[in-house]
């Protein structure tokens, strides 16, 4: 189609652009194909099975899945909220909401780590009996709060993309302020939820800064497999450290592979 | 007298109602007619309850309804685009309503199929509104607004986005809709020609305001301000200066005398129809008061009329058959006498005049 457009000025541009983009795939295929290719397979196949990466595999799943839901119940209302009503204060709100975006995990991880130690309110937390800090949940936290603005970003985009004369029609049907949205607004967005959701638990997996900040690297305690690549190479073993990677490689494909069934061409970030 | 709308005025970014007042009857096939951005729209949503009045009342049945919820004023509302829900099927999309009543799954079935043969889209309920054309997107989204039974029913643009021969197949099924059900319609338009073929009664608004309200003959008959009268396709309006003269009552526009009727002195507004004006090649002896000689500029072919622009001092726009063009032998350039009638001159006040 291209071509047919400019048939001759443009073709050794064109040559010289498409080489390069060739080149640069290339190059990731060498870089990712070598992480993978460069244990011995035996050896690869024994680090994932062994007792320290299950472990990391079953810890990421489990936070991952619940901080992902926790993103879901919070992102959703807050996402509906500032897509349709306009209050006060609702462009200052989302100007904040969006600010961990573009934070590195490592600065929210401190602010967390900071929140929940030392601070009046780690204090208080304390004083009933919480403490999180180097714990699971501070896992769950972490995800939680750095990944939560994304959700709320795709969700606000796609309630948006909702024409609210939908809702308009639903409610001279009858329809309640819920009924609205749980049978026409988030139906409608479904396939940008199922997206999101993709998205946020593929991120939770491999969400390291923040971890590492509040949670800690603690071996076969707060171990999460980006953790676990971590401990594995500051320790010289980097067998496990390869097949965490590989996890994390395979995990990104699988989502990337989802997202674009379900997205196809349309790009939503 | 279902619906009265009192003194009704609402802003909404740059769309503003400013002081409706309207009041449809029983079984009523009312329409409103209007350029965009006239706040049509708005006023409908405001209706159905969809925005809040600024001031005013909406009286349905005798109950003051201004501020209750939509989903509880049984008020049907039709959008232009139609608005079917694309996750559900045509038979999902009718049963909504039904369904928010909490009724039960088999009745809902029962009356779906009703509604759907009552409309002709029994064939459709399995389908996804995406394979629908706009005619059948149509048909489910007025199903849909129905089965509620509403008291009224409001129909935005219904038209406007159909091709010509659904358009006019649609209008006469429109039409039939109150007869059928008892429910009256608020058909909102921006074609005069929807006002023909299927209005009881109509109102014409602008600019946020009802600036007319009567049966349509009587709009197009007898417009009451210059802005319904070109919007009714009158296509000669002019501002003059009306006085009373020797030769009775004249307006004059530019270098023009124009005899009229009316009770109006001073800065006018004055319009003459198309079809009022008669062609002659020799000055026509007849009792109309109004003979001016004129320069044919441009000839205008549409079917079996003609449209011809004469230049008498103002531009003038005539209408006659083909046929009688021919017999006149009218070629622009060519010199003509326009006839036309005293009466047949509307003179609009312009605000500052006196009687």
């Amino acid at each position: 189609m291209v071509q047919s457009l400019q048939p001759h000025s443009g073709s050794w541009f064109q040559g010289f652009l498409i080489v390069l983009s060739g080149v640069l795939i290339l190059l990731f295929c060498l870089v990712f194909g070598g992480l993978i290719l460069w244990p011995d397979p035996q050896a690869l196949i024994r680090a994932l099975t062994s007792e320290e990466i299950l472990f990391a595999i079953k810890l990421s799943l489990f936070t991952a899945i619940i901080s992902t839901l926790l993103c879901a119940a919070v992102a959703l209302p807050v996402a509906y909220a500032l897509s349709r009503y306009t209050f006060p204060t609702s462009r200052f709100m989302g100007l904040i909401i969006s600010l961990p975006l573009s934070l590195p995990p490592l600065v929210a991880g401190i602010a967390l780590l900071i929140f929940f130690g030392p601070s009046i309110f780690g204090d208080m937390l304390r004083l009933i009996g919480i403490d999180i800090v180097y714990t699971t949940t501070a896992i769950i936290v972490a995800q939680f709060f750095v990944n939560v603005p994304y959700l709320i970003r795709v969700m606000r985009s796609a309630f948006d993309s909702v024409h609210p004369r939908y809702e308009h029609v639903a409610r001279t049907l009858g329809a309640s302020e819920p009924a609205v949205f749980f049978q026409v607004s988030l139906p409608m967005s479904r396939q940008a939820l199922l997206a999101g959701l993709t998205i946020t638990w593929s991120k939770a997996m491999g969400e390291f800064g923040a971890v590492l900040m509040i949670a800690g690297a603690t071996r076969m305690k707060t171990e999460t497999l980006p953790i676990a690549l971590f401990l594995n190479l500051s320790t010289g073993d980097l067998d496990l450290a390869i097949a965490s990677a590989t996890i994390l490689l395979a995990i990104s494909v699988g989502t990337l592979l989802i997202f674009e069934h379900w997205f196809g061409s349309r790009r939503m970030i | 007298m279902p619906l009265k709308i009192q003194g009704l005025s609402k802003s909404l970014g740059e769309f503003h109602l400013r002081d409706v007042n309207l009041e449809i009857c029983d079984s009523e096939y009312f329409i409103i007619l209007g350029p965009s951005g006239a706040g049509k729209s708005i006023l409908l949503e405001t209706i159905a309850g969809i925005h809040r009045p600024d001031s005013g009342r909406i009286i349905l049945d005798g109950a003051d309804i201004t501020d209750r919820p939509a989903r509880l004023r049984n008020i049907g509302m039709v959008y232009q685009d139609y608005m079917l829900f694309p996750h559900l099927t045509i038979e999902k999309n009718i049963g909504f309503g039904l369904k928010q009543l909490g009724r039960p799954a088999s009745e809902i079935k029962e009356a779906t199929g009703e509604m759907a043969s009552l409309l002709g889209i029994s064939h459709l309920l399995s389908r996804s509104p995406d394979t629908l054309s706009g005619g059948e997107q149509q048909r489910v989204a007025i199903a849909r607004a129905l089965i509620i039974k509403p008291r009224i029913l409001l129909l935005d643009e219904p038209l406007s986005a159909l091709d010509a021969i659904t358009r006019r197949k649609m209008r006469s099924e429109l039409a039939r809709i109150p007869s059928l059900t008892g429910v009256s319609v608020i058909h909102i338009t921006h074609h005069a020609e929807d006002l023909i073929s299927l209005g009881h009664r109509s109102a014409v608004m602008d600019e946020g305001t009802i600036v007319q309200v009567g049966d349509p003959d009587e709009i197009f008959k007898n417009p009451q301000t210059p802005f319904v009268a070109a919007f009714t396709g009158m296509e000669n309006l002019f501002t003059g200066i009306a006085r009373e003269s020797n030769e009775g009552k004249i307006i004059r526009v530019g270098s023009v005398k124009i005899h009229t009727i009316t009770r109006y002195n001073g800065p006018v507004h004055c319009g003459i129809r198309s079809e009022d004006l008669i062609f002659s090649r020799e000055p026509l002896k007849s009792s109309a008061r109004n003979v001016l000689k004129a320069t044919v500029i441009k000839i205008r072919l549409m079917g079996s009329l003609a449209w011809v622009v004469v230049d008498c001092g103002i531009c003038l726009t005539g209408v006659l058959t083909i046929r009688s063009m021919y017999d006149l032998k009218i070629d622009e350039g060519d010199t003509v006498f326009i006839t036309f009638k005293a009466s047949a001159v509307m003179v609009f006040p312009n605000g500052q005049n006196k009687e």
